[in-house]
């Protein structure tokens, strides 16, 4: 039998949209206030387990090693997990593992996302998240992929976008409560409604911001839950589902995997009727409709017929029969993405023992869920937690908690701090393999092609040469189908892949199409073309015009678009088996692939101190109580101690003249793997009487030998950035 | 509550995979692991992958494990470790006593990615540590220090290299086997001394995939079970500049966790055999200083050829170094079977710029320290 776990404090970042906080800066915050809530200190957390959804926003790869001193995850042991959106609400089930294996007694959960140092724009990064090969060159993002799915939504239940629109007004009203709010507003549904169209039925305010922040919560075993907090409260169930990558395959309308992760969390906390069960609800809302969306999966009620109910009876408020997002939500406190979840979570933590402040829901509450979601709309997370009816504790930091008390550092534009751009170079050539080559090769001879498991009798696209669903049987007969198909759902997109907007007067049409031949539930996304707007609908037939065979290279762009049938035009579904092809080192070829990026990131608080000094030909460490030692460089936290540090106020200055080489390197190749023309020697440098280094490239002059001890000095920059770190030899006094 | 291994697959690994899809190098893997296993995928609770995001290609490249792996609509995560961390972590779900039977999975297709070290580059630190020169250049700081403070020479580094290098020969699914001297290594191109490129892991191709178990699970097995009796995991400072880089701290805390729970005090003693991550042949060294292993222990080291010798598989090489320790635990390694191994020792770090490193002991006889 498990340990039972408890959430025994929390602590979190503004959300901002641009943060002058490094990501372990953000995270170093969020820590250091979790600890203070719990009433514990670094020494006593066993394990640190850390959630951020994709190293693309923060633009660092192995985000979550260079998280590890923020997260306080230093000599420690240190996990990061992730499933995409999901992350917030998986990162304190992770936490549980942790704590309900007997492993460990305290662990501190943390999660970070800082979106903003991604270019041309955060949302841009989702371009990567699609299917490298078969989808990545129709320049889609996630507010296509949304459109799409809250169309099949819409259609489906028959919420109008006013209705949607009340979730919006609803989370952003409930925001207006909450201390870490980055976007709460009174506002109409007039005004989700005149907001400006981005991918239809998407609009701006239907839609959560980017955002800056970090959460973090402790999890203790019982024992020191009771012995440490006031009001623990308990992680009763969880449940965690990953449905295919083969998005199309899908039913849009409703969140299969959410509620199967919901039965799970259910079935282990004893619920048996969640709409009776379950006091509060704090369901993913990254979009007003996705609220909806994951109610219903976490009522687990494909008919959609209780939460409609409900909704009519204007029930999901705070002072509603079910309250959702008392929190405000992503669309309202904002969606820096794994915090978000994790700050669900804090929602839970805070109304189940009292400490929601103006927040806190009319009804008596005991038990809550939280709920997180994301990938390729296909991971449910789902947490179950009950506090014990324990009265509000007045001495709770949380209940008067307002936007002053929490860290984090808004700035309006990244050039107001020290900053520095960076342009990857990512770039792949993937294999294609025996199932894609001969879907690719169909592309080239103008046909769609499936292949078909014999156990399931799928037909399925795009082929693959097991199948996922019948234990990897083998899949080995592939066949061509027809390029005619029906509209299962469809978005008009006034945006590009990068979020910037189409020139005016021009839309893409997105569409995911079922293919005549293939099984009932398998589609294709592609752009619908020669269509008139008033023709566009669900359920609408299509057919793929080709690029002339000239012109065809074996990719998706092969096909220019879908266009709709014509009047009277024949279509059938039969399909003609044919021979795969033979792979060998001519046939089996591979995909370009790139990560069409770049990154502009701030210098941190830390950071900042050290470039300003650097400017001025200056260095300083910054004294920490809890090492009684000066940091190299300067720090606002002491990972150590996990202790807040003042980059100013506890300054020490110190030499920039009196550093020593503690090892050096000669590096022959540049940052791809190339030839130096001239090897360059990278320097570690201590200086004496701090704690730390500095590594920068060591400048040498014809006939300078650098040894281990030798005295350097560092040499002053007006410009920002690592590469602007150097040193240069000491000249030895005469 | 004990946890065994149930099953095994590998599919590599390949200097390059050209013709399989990463997709099918997977699921091939998975089906020798589910066949090993005597399950079928359906009969199994749930997955664990271990996974970068840029290593991969995607963003979020969670999202593509579940098919390949037949866990469609399953409990699955991804943890953004090297294989051992992801072992680890699958342990504690099973004894949260909430899932009988796990997947855990890795993969490497180093081949396709063609500007690796720009994805290594990318992992320093954009504030102080990107200085546009080969990331390498971490390695030849550690080296450097290792040496200065060891008492280890530059040609004992490279005689790692070399003897994993040949000792690989008799491994056939290690590509790199080859008859190398420690001078050899040493004559090697500088790449950031003084490190050079024989002390470096070349980069492979393969796929990973177990199959774990509770004890009731184990009862029902064909295989002679092999216990996961310990696990551990830690990391040291992800600021290098107030790391020490002539130790592995991050091995020390997961060694100190995984032998604990193992009943292990004397490791040299009791373990027979011991995989210790060789990316760069300092590491080798320095790895085993932080595992209480001293050098009379390396004919025990590393009996697949290591990293040296089976490529650089990234999150995937605490992958093949454990399908390796559980062949020999089973007694059959064939031309590399180190005779009588029944316990393992197997360490994995996730390459620079980290400290990161997971410690997991095998014992084929276990199940005594529960
Ligand atoms: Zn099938
Ligand atoms: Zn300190």
């Amino acid at each position: 039998m498990s340990n039972r776990v408890a959430v025994i404090g929390a602590g979190m970042t503004k959300f901002v949209r641009r943060a002058q906080e490094s990501p372990g800066e953000l995270a170093a915050q969020a820590v250091q206030m979790a600890l203070e809530d719990a009433g514990l200190e670094m020494k006593d957390i066993d394990a640190v387990c850390l959630g951020t959804a994709p190293d693309a926003f923060d633009g660092i790869h192995l985000n979550g090693e260079h998280l590890i001193a923020g997260a306080g995850g230093t000599n420690k042991p240190y996990l990061r997990h992730y499933v995409g959106g999901g992350t917030g609400v998986f990162s304190p089930i992770h936490g549980w593992m942790h704590v309900a294996s007997g492993k460990f007694k305290n662990c501190l959960v943390v999660t970070e996302e800082k979106m903003s140092p991604c270019n041309p724009h955060p949302a841009g990064a989702f371009i990567t998240i699609f299917d490298h090969t078969t989808e990545q060159p129709l320049d889609l993002t996630l507010i296509h992929i949304f459109g799409m799915e809250m169309a099949r939504f819409m259609h489906t239940y028959g919420y109008s976008e006013e209705e949607l629109a009340r979730i919006s007004v609803l989370c952003k009203g409930n925001a207006l409560g909450h201390p870490a709010a980055q976007i709460a507003e009174k506002i109409t549904v007039e005004d989700v409604m005149n907001s400006p169209m981005l991918s239809t039925p998407v609009k701006r305010r239907d839609i959560s911001p980017v955002s800056d922040g970090a959460c973090a919560v402790v999890l203790s075993n019982e024992r020191v839950a009771r012995t440490h907090c006031k009001a623990p409260v308990f992680i009763d169930g969880v449940g965690f589902r990953l449905d295919t990558a083969y998005w199309n395959t899908r039913d849009l309308a409703f969140p299969t995997y959410v509620a199967m992760a919901a039965h799970d969390a259910y079935k282990m906390a004893g619920i048996d009727k969640p709409e009776e069960d379950i006091d509060i609800y704090e369901p993913y809302d990254p979009f007003n409709y996705k609220a909806l969306h994951h109610m219903n999966g976490l009522f687990m009620d494909r008919s959609g017929r209780k939460l409609r109910e409900l909704f009519d009876a204007d029930q999901l408020g705070p002072d509603g029969s079910h309250p959702i997002c008392p929190s405000g939500g992503a669309l309202g406190v904002g969606n820096p993405i794994a915090a978000t979840g994790l700050m669900k979570i804090a929602e839970l933590y805070f109304q189940l023992s009292g400490q929601a402040g103006k927040r806190q829901v009319k009804k008596s509450v005991r038990t809550g869920v939280a709920q997180a979601w994301g990938d390729l709309m296909q991971v449910g997370t789902v947490v179950v937690m009950s506090g014990e009816n324990r009265l509000p504790t007045t001495a709770s930091m949380w209940n008067k908690m307002t936007s002053k008390d929490l860290p984090g550092t808004a700035l309006k534009k990244v050039e107001d701090v020290p900053h520095f751009g960076y342009t990857p170079d990512f770039r792949y050539s993937w294999d294609n393999g025996a199932a894609l080559t001969t879907y690719l090769d169909g592309f080239k001879a103008g046909k769609l092609r499936a292949s078909k498991c014999n156990k399931c009798n799928r037909m399925m696209v795009p082929p693959r040469a097991f199948c996922e669903l019948c234990n990897l049987h083998p899949v080995n007969d592939y066949y061509d189908i027809q390029d005619t198909g029906t509209v299962q759902t469809l978005t008009r997109s006034y945006v590009d892949w990068d979020s910037s907007m189409l020139p005016k007067g021009k839309e893409r049409h997105y569409a995911v199409i079922s293919l005549d031949g293939a099984s009932d539930e398998m589609g294709i996304c592609h752009w619908l073309g020669e269509v008139k707007v008033k023709d566009l609908k669900v359920g609408m037939r299509v057919k793929a015009v080709w690029k002339p065979e000239k012109d065809r290279e074996g990719g998706i762009l092969d096909i220019k678009y879908f266009r709709p049938l014509k009047q009277g035009e024949r279509t059938s579904k039969t399909v003609k088996q044919i021979k795969p092809t033979e792979m060998d080192t001519v046939t089996g070829k591979s995909f370009p692939g790139a990560i069409p990026l770049n990154y502009v990131y701030t210098a941190g608080v830390g950071g900042t101190r050290f470039f300003e000094d650097l400017a001025k030909g200056k260095l300083s460490g910054t004294y920490c109580s809890h090492c009684d030692a000066v940091h190299i460089p300067a720090a606002n936290f002491c990972e150590a101690g996990m202790i807040a540090l003042d980059v100013n106020k506890n300054a020490r200055v110190v030499n920039p003249g009196s550093g020593f080489v503690s090892s050096f390197t000669d590096v022959f190749e540049d940052r791809s793997g190339h030839l130096l023309s001239k090897p360059k020697t990278v320097v570690q440098v201590v200086f004496p009487k701090t704690v730390g280094s500095l590594f920068g490239v060591l400048e040498l002059a014809k006939g300078d030998v650098v040894d281990v001890g030798s005295a350097v000095e560092l040499v002053r920059s007006r410009q920002a950035g690592p590469e602007h770190i150097k040193f240069r030899l000491k000249k030895k006094r005469k | 509550m004990g946890v065994v291994v149930m099953g095994v697959g590998i599919c590599g690994s390949f200097p390059s995979s050209g013709g399989l899809s990463y997709r099918e190098l997977i699921a091939k893997a998975a089906a020798t692991a589910y066949e090993d296993a005597g399950l079928e995928p359906e009969q199994i609770d749930g997955a664990v992958s271990c996974e970068e995001d840029f290593i991969s290609g995607y963003s979020i490249s969670d999202e593509y494990v579940p098919d390949q792996l037949a866990m469609v609509r399953k409990p699955v995560y991804t943890i953004t470790g090297d294989f051992l961390h992801g072992l680890s972590s699958a342990v504690m779900q099973i004894r949260t006593g909430r899932f009988k039977t796990l997947v855990v999975q890795s993969y490497c297709k180093a081949s396709n990615i063609m500007t690796k070290d720009e994805i290594v580059h990318f992992a320093l630190d954009p504030t102080y540590n990107r200085f546009g020169v080969s990331p390498h250049y971490l390695a030849g700081i550690e080296m450097q220090q290792f040496i200065d403070s060891s008492g280890h020479s530059a040609e004992d580094i490279a005689e790692i290299a070399a003897f994993n290098r040949s000792r690989a020969m008799a491994n056939p699914l290690a590509p790199y086997g080859a008859k190398l001297t420690g001078d050899d290594v040493i004559a090697s191109r500088p790449l950031a001394t003084p490190v050079t490129e024989l002390m470096f892991a070349r980069p492979a191709d393969a796929a990973v995939v177990i199959v774990i178990g509770n004890e009731e699970a184990a009862q029902e097995m064909a295989n002679d079970p092999i216990y996961i009796s310990g696990t551990g995991w830690g990391s040291g400072n992800s600021i290098i500049e107030r790391r020490a880089h002539d130790i592995s701290e991050g091995t020390l805390v997961a060694a100190k966790m995984a032998y604990e729970e193992a009943g292990i005090s004397v490791p040299q003693n009791e373990v027979d055999i011991a995989y210790v991550s060789d990316l760069y042949a300092h590491r080798e060294l320095m790895h085993m200083d932080a595992l209480g292993l001293n050098t009379d222990f390396l004919p025990f080291i590393n009996p697949d050829g290591g990293s040296q010798g089976m490529g650089d598989l990234m999150e995937a090489n605490g992958g093949a170094r454990f399908y390796d320790a559980v062949r020999q635990l089973r007694g059959n390694a064939t031309g590399h079977q180190v005779v009588g191994a029944k316990t393992a020792l197997l360490h994995g770090w996730r390459g620079i710029p980290t400290d990161s490193a997971a410690v997991v002991v095998l014992d084929a006889e276990g199940g005594d320290n529960e």
